[in-house]
């Protein structure tokens, strides 16, 4: 399923602290969140990471989450997540805490354009 | 309490090759906040290529999505597309990407280093630099056919090999391009002005840069040793003669010193490849539809790009997504922003070598 890259499972309520718990800025690059849209109201959330300076498979922390959960942010974690944040706000129309909108889309913009449902 | 100002920049700016738009707060021409807009030129090609284009034509797709580093996008995506289907390009396919990949570099930091000259008022060092940019750009035309949108790779190995006769061309052009790139490596270094101007400015320390996980020149230039083609298994960079650059000061100088270093190792690679090119085919025919997940991390010439695609064993793809260098560079550009000049933005911004094309998609 997974080709070339680790994959951690974790849910809403551990996502922050199972991130916490792993995250290093020194040794850890985070890459972005990247979400895919099943079409049957599940979206799932992909929080990259990669080792700085090393040949290794990046690593995801991997859950599943509805149309209507209210997904904490990471970004007293990983201050850099913001923007990652705001576009999974903006296509997918998520509720991210604190998320910025409209920063990916204009105001005449259809609305959350990658949502299959 | 001082002159407190709010000041636009952008989407539309003499100093701006791509619109974005920034809202300063400053307090006697120092920045106390800043607002950023990226969403200027979003073209939705992430869901044109999961709901319209079959996985095999999104190859010709992506490369759309920059001018500057099409290649860069184009590989990457087929290497992620390749991982998928679990198939191994030729050697010689591998070796070939390399080249074009390299070349892009070169042309790439060129006009990069040309726009940050710009912003420092140097504009014969400019005209310099897109004059013999030129050669670099022909290098590529009679490589791939084309001076910009190269499709050249392709899901299996590349569009086209390289015969004796391009190879002789292209031998003599680098030849004098490489004896510009060493003339330009010491403007840099000694030249009395553009350290001047570069030196100190725009400083991001390297716990800064890890902070906000910068990426490419701009991480490196911090001294965060950070490069996709040492992290992530794509092409031979190692056996190639690649090496990672890496410059501690974390100024636009600095910044500006990794691009010109690494035209270097580029070079240093690209006549490896001409003088090692292996026998073989360019390309194979690959079978099957993408079923799985798979990412691809690519060291465009802004910095780490990173594809990640899910197929479920149809044409199109279920999730094509893709992180762009500049979309990582953006948050630590928006904090180093605060408690600098207003009059030093241009010459920061610039030597980000910021494209929002690719950023915003």
């Amino acid at each position: 399923m997974y080709k070339n890259f680790k994959v951690i499972e974790t849910s809403l309520e551990k996502l922050k602290d199972d991130i916490k718990n792993f995250y290093d800025p020194s040794k850890y690059h985070f890459i972005t969140i990247n979400a895919i849209d099943f079409g049957n109201g599940k979206v799932n959330l992909k929080y990259f990471f990669s080792k700085y300076d090393t040949m290794e498979e990046p690593i995801a922390f991997s859950l599943d989450v509805t149309y209507e959960d209210t997904i904490p942010t990471i970004t007293d974690i990983i201050p850099s997540a913001w923007i990652s944040e705001a576009e999974l706000a903006d296509l997918f129309g998520l509720k991210i805490e604190g998320a910025q909108k409209g920063l990916f889309l204009e105001p005449d913009s259809p609305p959350a354009p990658l949502r299959r449902s | 309490m001082g002159n407190k100002m709010i000041v636009p920049f952008g989407s539309q700016h003499v100093a701006l090759p791509e619109p974005v738009r920034f809202v300063f707060e400053t307090e006697n021409e120092i920045i106390t906040n800043v607002e950023v807009d990226v969403g200027y030129v979003h073209r939705g090609i992430e869901k044109a290529c999961q709901t319209k284009i079959g996985y095999k034509q999104v190859a010709y797709v992506v490369p759309r999505i920059c001018g500057l580093c099409s290649i860069s996008h184009n590989m990457a995506y087929i290497i992620a597309i390749e991982k998928l289907l679990e198939f191994e390009a030729p050697k010689r396919a591998k070796y070939l990407r390399v080249l074009a990949h390299e070349l892009d570099r070169i042309h790439s930091h060129l006009f990069a280093m040309a726009h940050v000259a710009e912003a420092a008022g140097y504009e014969n060092l400019v005209m310099y630099l897109f004059r013999d940019r030129e050669l670099v750009m022909e290098c590529l035309e009679l490589l791939t056919g084309n001076r910009v949108q190269f499709d050249y790779g392709c899901i299996g190995g590349v569009n086209r090999d390289l015969t004796p006769e391009v190879e002789k061309e292209l031998r003599k052009k680098l030849k004098k391009l490489e004896e510009r790139l060493f003339w330009f490596r010491d403007v840099y270094l000694n030249d009395y002005t553009l350290n001047l101007r570069w030196k100190g400015v725009g400083v991001i320390p390297k716990e800064m840069a890890e902070k906000y996980n910068a990426a490419g020149p701009v991480a490196r230039g911090s001294g965060v040793r950070t490069d996709a083609r040492a992290e992530f298994d794509a092409l031979p960079y190692r056996e190639l003669g690649f090496e990672m650059v890496v410059y501690e000061d974390g100024d636009i100088w600095a910044r500006n010193m990794v691009r010109m270093d690494e035209l270097l190792i580029s070079m240093r690679m690209i006549w490896n490849v001409l003088d090692g090119l292996p026998e073989g085919n360019y390309k194979e025919n690959v079978k099957g539809m993408p079923k799985g997940e798979a990412v691809c991390r690519w060291e465009a010439p802004r910095g780490e790009l990173f594809y990640h695609v899910r197929g479920d064993g149809k044409q199109i793809l279920t999730r094509m997504r893709v992180k762009t260098p500049t979309f990582s560079n953006i948050p630590v550009l928006k904090e180093l922003f605060i408690g600098a000049n207003y009059a030093d933005v241009p010459a920061i911004i610039i030597s980000f070598d910021p494209c929002l094309s690719c950023t915003a998609r």
